[in-house]
């Protein structure tokens, strides 16, 4: 099954229109990302989108955090904690990236490439990642949006991300971070895009399950004591 | 005088791919046709590009919605080479300052199979 963690949540109709065409073109489970001032009317959209796409795709919500005080970010982290199936933090910014990967409340690190020349990622960040389970998520928009040498940079940090994941094996996730229907393809194309830039099948096929893994490891976390210890309802 | 045509074991292999066009402004077969070879040479390069072996075989007018223009088109591409070929026009965004979306909705060894995807 395919999922995409990072669908940009808007209004009603638009989210509903997306998710069809997802559906469409092969998705399994989306996720609409909301930033921290708009995910708690991101949340009332959710009966209304359930009623329309019940039988369409599985949906959910992940907070996206965008700030660069880490305070900040891990204050409205434990905010939300229990109310987003999925919380990423958008990098770019060393501090932040930094922080977020030592962060075990923190599911994701967004673009920690974003606005910079190199990856913002190196094999100390990459530890961390693997230590505390924080994925690091690489989106298919910021290579469709930009053109000519940007494009190129963006590839260019994609590889220096994929040659530490590949050494460190920290989770690694692949959405598509669509705004509208021009920013969806099928779930062929975003595999042969990502194909073309140096993963193998198996390596994309594993950010799938890593995107499943995190779904489902969030469901149980309001039970976990701590990691490896979950309260379960003796039901016998 | 025209060439002899070549035995099939040193024909070239293709593969049809059926793809989707989503745009904000009319176009047109030609236009088509330059969309792809321009995001394909932007992608993959000239070098690669030139293996392709690339061909607009057939070009339909879907629907027309508020927001933009549905077609859909056969395209040929050498085998071995469609996630190159899919890639790239993965990538196409833009055309004339208008929104574009190129996806690949189906992927057959003739034209006559293809069309079921139309």
């Amino acid at each position: 099954m395919f999922f995409d963690l990072n669908i940009r949540g808007a209004g009603l109709e638009n989210n509903i229109a997306l998710a069809s065409e997802a559906s469409r073109y092969g998705w399994g489970h989306i996720n609409f990302s909301y930033n921290q001032n708009e995910f708690k009317e991101g949340l009332e959209l959710r009966d209304e989108l359930e009623d329309s796409l019940s039988d369409v795709i599985d949906f959910d919500y992940t907070l996206e955090i965008k700030s660069t005080n880490i305070n900040e970010i891990r204050k409205i982290a434990n905010k939300y904690r229990n109310k987003a199936s999925c919380i990423s933090v958008v990098g770019g910014d060393l501090k932040v990236n930094r922080a977020v990967v030592e962060n075990v409340k923190i599911d994701v690190l967004s673009r920690p490439y974003l606005k910079r020349f190199d990856s913002g990622l190196n094999h100390i960040l990459a530890k961390e990642a693997l230590n505390n389970s924080v994925a690091i998520e690489l989106c298919f928009k910021d290579v469709l949006r930009t053109y000519l040498s940007h494009r190129s940079k963006v590839i260019s940090s994609f590889k220096d991300i994929y040659v530490l994941y590949r050494k460190f094996d920290f989770p690694l996730v692949l959405s598509t971070r669509s705004e509208s229907i021009f920013d969806i393809r099928t779930t062929h194309d975003f595999i042969s895009f990502f194909k073309q830039t140096g993963l193998s099948e198996d390596e994309i096929n594993k950010s799938f399950e890593t995107s499943r893994n995190i779904l489902e490891f969030n469901k149980d976390r309001d039970k976990m004591i701590f990691r490896g210890v979950r309260r379960i309802v003796d039901e016998a | 005088m025209k060439l002899k045509v070549l035995p099939p074991t040193l024909r070239k292999n293709n593969r049809y791919l059926t793809v989707e066009i989503k745009v904000m402004c009319p176009i047109t077969k030609d236009d088509l046709v330059s969309i792809i070879w321009d995001a394909c040479i932007r992608f993959q390069g000239e070098l690669n590009t030139a293996n392709f072996n690339l061909w607009v075989m057939k070009f339909f007018e879907i629907e027309k919605t508020e927001d933009y223009f549905q077609y859909k088109a056969i395209i040929r591409c050498q085998r071995g080479f469609v996630d190159d070929v899919r890639s790239s026009l993965a990538l196409a965004n833009r055309y004339n300052g208008d929104r574009i979306a190129i996806t690949t909705i189906g992927l057959s060894g003739t034209i006559k199979s293809s069309q079921k995807y139309i």
